[in-house]
């Protein structure tokens, strides 16, 4: 019988809008982190991320992306929070999903850093992200940079054994 | 996530498909590894992959990386790229397909990171974001070749990815 790979840690299925999704108490005991976002919006916009509740300017992000007909890479340094994807791409129709790997998210001697890869009829991204902290992770904080996500959409979080 | 099946070609058949997908997971992962016999005068060629064995309502758009530049485009087909014929012997491509939720009432999202493999500059990275607007469940996921048959050595794998609790994370709202 093969064995899960993903340990299932939490999920959120918004039974109406939010202006965020929060994970918190996540333990310490993986290796990795995955969360997997299938969500849409109040109107087009970008999805965010924060890890235990730091609002300083401590995200940093490169990321390229493709509309279907022009490409692009931008990055970011020194933000609030850190950004996935390319203008709009979270749409108010459920077409949007997200794929975000914590890589090592519970070493206390580095930088936490992630990769992403974002999906929607309005573009396709893959980003890598770093926040500037060396603590441990126990809070994920998924949040659209203007409205709210919508009913319906779905966040779930899962744990990944070296 | 959990291996449901593997698919293996022979050599003689231009699909691989899994049938009758249970319905008990959340998400599903598929991974394949996989060449075509034949070529369209090109190293690295398309193969095509649908949902059900639908063949409408799919829209894709896709970031492309082909050794020598960047592109984006945008079809009403499902797309990955392989070896052909004319690319290095005995390369596969390495493909894998991300579905959200497929067994909700909502459209169908799909992610799809690929590489060809090819002992040249002509080889293609594509990251692709697919659409099927279409609310059905997903009981079936197939893939045809555009040029000739899968090669014998070629493989697919569907997993099944559960979501739940342990008990120890919570969650706001």
């Amino acid at each position: 019988m093969p064995t899960m790979t993903y340990t299932p840690l939490a999920t959120v299925t918004l039974a109406s809008t939010a202006s965020s999704v929060t994970f918190s108490s996540i333990p310490a005991t993986y290796r990795d982190l995955i969360l997997v976002v299938n969500a849409s919006s109040s109107i087009q916009t970008e999805l965010f991320l924060r890890l235990n509740s730091d609002t300083g300017s401590n995200y940093n992000t490169v990321r390229m992306q493709g509309n279907g007909s022009i490409t692009g890479s931008a990055s970011t340094a020194n933000a609030t929070g850190a950004r996935l994807n390319g203008n709009g791409d979270i749409m108010t129709t459920l077409s949007f999903n997200a794929l975000i790997q914590f890589l090592d998210y519970s070493a206390t001697d580095k930088h936490k850093s992630g990769l992403s890869r974002t999906n929607s009829a309005n573009g396709v991204d893959a980003c890598a992200f770093r926040w500037a902290n060396t603590n441990a992770v126990s809070t994920v904080l998924a949040y659209p940079a203007t409205g709210t996500f919508s009913s319906g959409s779905t966040f779930n979080l899962f744990g990944v054994i070296s | 996530m959990k291996l449901i099946q593997t698919v293996n070609a022979t050599g003689s058949s231009a699909t691989l498909e899994f049938t009758s997908i249970p319905q008990t997971y959340t998400d599903l992962v598929v991974k394949i590894s996989v060449r075509q016999s034949s070529n369209n005068g090109n190293p690295y060629t398309p193969i095509t992959f649908a949902l059900n064995s639908s063949a409408t309502n799919k829209t894709s758009r896709y970031l492309l990386g082909e050794g020598t530049g960047v592109s984006s485009t945008n079809y009403t087909e499902f797309y990955a790229w392989t070896p052909s014929s004319l690319a290095t012997a005995n390369t596969f491509s390495s493909i894998e397909l991300y579905l959200p939720n497929y067994t909700g009432s909502t459209n169908k999202s799909i992610s799809l990171d690929g590489a060809t493999e090819n002992n040249a500059t002509a080889n293609l990275l594509a990251i692709g974001a697919a659409l099927w607007s279409n609310t059905a469940a997903v009981t079936s996921v197939s893939f045809t070749t555009t040029a000739g048959n899968f090669v014998t050595g070629s493989t697919a794998s569907l997993y099944g990815v559960l979501k739940g609790t342990d008990g120890i994370v919570t969650t706001s709202p």
